[in-house]
C-alpha cells in the first residue's frame, strides 16, 4: 500500500514537473518571439508594417520585402541615419539605433510608402 | 527633404518620370495607329497626323529617359540594378531607341519619296508599340499602378 502510494505520488510529481516545463518553455518561446516580432518592419503592399515602431537604445530593427515589387529603406532625417540599397522580394535590411530619438523613413521608389521608428 | 533641394523638386513625391512618361507612349501608340490606319485608308492627312504625333512622341522621349536615369543615379545612387528595375530599364531604353528610329524612318520617308514608307516601316513599328506597351506595364507594376498597391 505504501509503495503504491509513493508510485502514484512519484508520477503525480513528475508529470506536473514535466507540465511545468513545457510550459515554461513555450512561455519563454512567445516572450523571446514577441521582442523579435516588435523588431522587425515588413513591407508589405506598399506601405511599412507597422508604420510606426518603439524600440529601446540597441535594439536592431530589421525591415523585410514581402512585396512583389522592389522597395528601399531610407531615413529622411538631417543625418541621413540609414540608407538600404534595393531591397527585392524576401531581402532584409538591418539597422541598429545607437541613439534616442524619432527616426521617419521613407522609400525612395516609392515616397507615399513612409514609417518611423521612435527609439527611447 | 527640402523643399528648394533640386532633386526634391525633381523627384521626391513628384516623380517627374511617372508623370512625363504618358506622353510619348500615348503619342507613339496613337502614331502608330493612325499609321498604320493611313497605310490602310491610303490618306496624305491620316499619314501626317502619324507623323506629327510620332515627331511629339520621340521628342518627349528624351526628358523622359533623362528623369529615368536621374532617378536612378539620385535616388538609389545610381546602384547596381537587377530583377524588375533592370528590365525596366533595359526594356526603356529599347523602347526609346524604336520611338526615335520609327520617327527617323519617317522623317527619311518623306524627304525622300514623300509619304510612301519602305515595307519594314509598319512591322518596326508594331514591335516597338509592343515594347513601349510591355516597358510602360512594368513601370506602373513598378510604381503600383498595376499592382495591389
Amino acid at each position: 500500500m505504501r509503495r503504491s502510494v509513493f508510485v502514484v505520488v512519484a508520477g503525480a510529481l513528475l508529470a506536473i514537473g514535466l507540465v511545468a516545463s513545457v510550459e515554461g518553455r513555450r512561455g519563454f518561446a512567445f516572450s523571446a518571439q514577441d521582442k523579435t516580432s516588435m523588431t522587425e518592419v515588413k513591407i508589405d503592399n506598399f506601405s511599412f508594417g507597422p508604420s510606426a515602431l518603439t524600440v529601446s537604445v540597441g535594439t536592431t530593427v530589421t525591415w523585410v520585402n514581402r512585396d512583389d515589387i522592389p522597395h528601399t529603406v531610407v531615413s529622411t532625417d538631417d543625418a541621413k541615419t540609414f540608407k538600404s540599397k534595393v531591397l527585392d522580394t524576401d531581402e532584409k535590411f538591418s539597422y541598429t539605433f545607437g541613439k534616442a530619438g524619432a527616426y521617419p523613413y521613407f522609400c525612395s521608389i516609392h515616397p507615399k510608402m513612409t514609417g518611423k521608428v521612435i527609439v527611447q | 527633404m527640402h523643399p528648394f533641394d533640386i532633386k526634391t523638386v525633381l523627384f521626391a513625391k513628384h516623380a517627374q518620370h511617372v508623370v512625363l512618361i504618358h506622353f510619348p507612349i500615348a503619342l507613339f501608340i496613337i502614331g502608330v495607329f493612325f499609321d498604320f490606319l493611313a497605310q490602310w485608308k491610303k490618306q496624305r492627312l491620316l499619314a501626317a497626323v502619324a507623323y506629327y504625333n510620332l515627331l511629339v512622341a520621340a521628342i518627349s522621349t528624351v526628358p523622359v529617359v533623362v528623369t529615368g536615369i536621374l532617378a536612378w543615379q539620385w535616388e538609389l545612387e545610381g546602384q547596381k540594378l537587377k530583377g524588375l528595375l533592370l528590365m525596366h530599364l533595359v526594356m526603356g531604353c529599347i523602347s526609346s531607341v524604336l520611338v526615335l528610329l520609327v520617327w527617323f524612318m519617317h522623317r527619311k520617308a518623306q524627304r525622300k519619296q514623300g509619304d510612301a514608307l519602305p515595307g519594314y516601316c509598319l512591322p518596326i513599328e508594331a514591335v516597338a508599340a509592343v515594347f513601349v506597351a510591355v516597358t510602360g506595364h512594368l513601370g506602373g507594376f513598378l510604381s503600383g499602378v498595376n499592382g495591389a498597391g
